[in-house]
């Protein structure tokens, strides 16, 4: 299933329209278009705001969904010299690949021995480290918060490198054990035959035949690193360390002061990588999330 | 090794390996277990214990019982931040549920730029949420607020409304980015469990007479049943933590109108550095989450055919 697309249409579900196609489809049409509208109209607000000059932002008489005065990079400008939006994307990059490195160590072992070493209880096993991804944050900042001081990590990208892992292990552990089943035993068994070792089987030939499950469980890893904003928020306190999610939102503010054109431009050169490449592997993730559902 | 050459043939009950392999399966396990437990079990332990003493950042606290449950349950602010917490807990996922569903259901079945539409849908979930509300904010501005023009414009009001400085209003803003946010995962998931549905029963139900209604709700919802209900719970426990829309949007304000408790926890808890009380406001709402964790994983348990 997990190579299958959980959004592939079988051509058999086309009754659930054919009837009604005619009648329903004028209504299908406009519920679309109103849905894209309210799904996109933040993001083009985000584009047009930062092409646009002050003046014609802070205007009450001029049409604001279009340009008034000529557009300008201004914005894109005063985000890369004026504040420190290059720092705080290498700092996202780092913690990123940092923990996508904690994780893919810590979980493809676990997954993989729960999946195939047929340990008694390794369901129940990973049923329960599935529930820890449902432990929130809020539950745990207070506490987090003295355990980073106590490692001396506090105000650095480590305490996040050191704390984020513990969203992404477990849903990774998850995702790889769904993987992990599908590789067929026949093959690791051949290569025992052949007089590969366990750890040779495992390296050379289960890793992989499973490296889509490994690519969407780093790729999870990295997206939850950048999604996170409360731990970035109560670990990180200097410009320097903060995270790009959190250095935009929180140092373009100065005051009452919001500057707008550049906020939405870090949104936007910040936000939309992470768009993407998450959308890039939602198939994995629901399949990790309906878990077994879908078969 | 013997065991795993006959393991695919055997049943499973039957071929549980030697000893000493199993052993080497659990060491493999257990330095994610150690982690996460050292993160995330030792915290959670530990904030049990804070909101049970009078910890401040200053100096360690002594063990006072149920006080601060019983200060913050005495506290006007918490009690406006556990109400706001439950309604938009309840609407929002009221209305994600439904949104869901709907937007499936219009998603389903090929057409042309089907793909080019998934991409977009998905967008409010995949972007960081603290961007996006940010983007809302701004849409939001007291002064040049872009959906008081558009609203305007259309007729449907003659005068801009405060969005974020009026307390129904801030609460209907803080709902709706909630909602425009999550909608798109549920509808994957919802189509998820379309696509799973078995063709021939829904062949079956028509042949046999039913409308579209009767087919959606007699034979379609019961068999998208569990993986809606495991949808709704994830979501029940994730909205009732949020805290980054609001943070962000409304910072809990007009004065505390929209204060939800993970908030309040912040305020109290980092700012104003009382640890145990922070501490206590953010795990009122442990037992609840628990029943629902509790709830979500017996369904997936189920389905995976271990209990």
């Amino acid at each position: 299933m997990i190579a299958e697309s959980v959004t592939a249409v079988r051509p058999t579900q086309g009754w659930l329209w054919a009837r009604h196609w005619r009648r329903g489809r004028v209504l299908r049409i406009a519920a679309l278009a109103v849905y894209t509208l309210i799904t996109v109209f933040p993001f083009y607000w985000m584009l047009i705001t930062t092409f646009k000059q002050n003046s014609d932002l802070y205007s009450e008489t001029n049409n604001p969904l279009w340009f008034n005065a000529p557009p300008t990079l201004d914005n894109i400008q005063y985000l890369l010299e004026q504040t420190r939006f290059l720092t705080w994307m290498w700092n996202s990059l780092i913690i990123g690949v940092g923990v996508v490195i904690i994780t893919l160590v810590l979980a493809v072992p676990a997954g993989y021995a729960l999946a195939r070493l047929r340990l008694p209880g390794a369901e129940q096993m990973g049923i329960a480290i599935f529930a820890t991804y449902l432990v929130p944050p809020t539950l745990l900042f207070i506490p987090l918060t003295r355990v980073v001081h106590v490692l001396g990590l506090s105000n650095t990208i480590w305490s996040l490198v050191l704390v984020l892992p513990t969203i992404s292990i477990p849903f990774s552990i998850w995702l790889l054990m769904g993987f992990f089943k599908n590789v067929p035993f026949e093959i690791e068994e051949a290569a025992l035959v052949d007089g590969a070792t366990r750890s040779q089987a495992v390296f050379q030939v289960v890793l992989p035949i499973s490296r889509a499950g490994l690519a969407a469980a780093g790729m999870f890893a990295f997206a939850i690193s950048l999604q996170a904003f409360l731990y970035p928020l109560v670990f990180t306190s200097s410009t320097a360390v903060k995270p790009v999610t959190l250095g935009v939102v929180t140092d373009l503010v100065r005051g009452d002061l919001f500057y707008w054109g550049s906020l939405m431009a870090g949104a936007l050169l910040a936000g939309l990588p992470v768009a993407i490449l998450f959308n890039y592997f939602l198939d994995d993730f629901v399949e990790g999330i309906t878990a077994g559902s879908t078969k | 090794m013997a065991t795993l050459a006959s393991g695919v043939a055997v049943p499973r009950t039957l071929a549980v390996p030697r000893r000493a392999a199993q052993l080497k399966g659990y060491v493999l396990v257990l330095p994610a277990v150690i982690y996460v437990l050292a993160l995330l079990g030792f915290p959670l332990a530990l904030g049990i214990w804070y909101s049970l003493t009078d910890t401040t950042v200053a100096r360690d606290g002594h063990f006072i019982g149920l006080k601060n449950f019983v200060d913050a349950l005495r506290d006007p602010t918490f009690k406006l931040a556990l109400r706001n917490t439950l309604i938009i807990a309840l609407v929002a996922t009221a209305a994600k549920i439904t949104l869901s569903v709907g937007l499936a259901f219009l998603l389903l079945g090929a057409f042309r730029g089907r793909s080019l539409l998934r991409t977009l849908f998905v967008l409010p979930w995949t972007i960081p949420v603290a961007l996006s509300t940010i983007a809302w904010k701004w849409m939001f501005h007291s002064q040049f607020s872009v959906v008081n023009w558009i609203l305007i414009h259309l007729g449907v009001i003659d005068q801009g409304i405060q969005w974020l400085g009026t307390p129904v209003a801030a609460m209907f803003a803080v709902i709706l980015v909630s909602t425009w946010r999550a909608v798109p995962f549920g509808a994957i998931v919802v189509m998820a469990g379309l696509t799973a549905l078995p063709a021939d029963v829904l062949d079956a139900a028509r042949v046999d007479g039913a409308n579209w209604w009767q087919r959606f709700a007699r034979v379609i919802v019961p068999l998208i049943a569990p993986i809606l209900f495991i949808a709704i719970l994830f979501d029940l426990i994730f909205t009732l933590t949020e805290l980054t829309v609001v943070y962000l949007l409304t910072g809990g304000g007009p004065v505390d109108q929209t204060q939800v408790l993970a908030n309040y926890a912040l305020q109290v808890g980092v700012p104003g550095s009382e640890l145990g009380l922070g501490a206590a406001i953010a795990l009122f709402m442990l037992p609840v989450l628990l029943l629902l964790t509790i709830l979500a994983l017996r369904t997936i348990a189920r389905r995976e055919g271990v209990a």
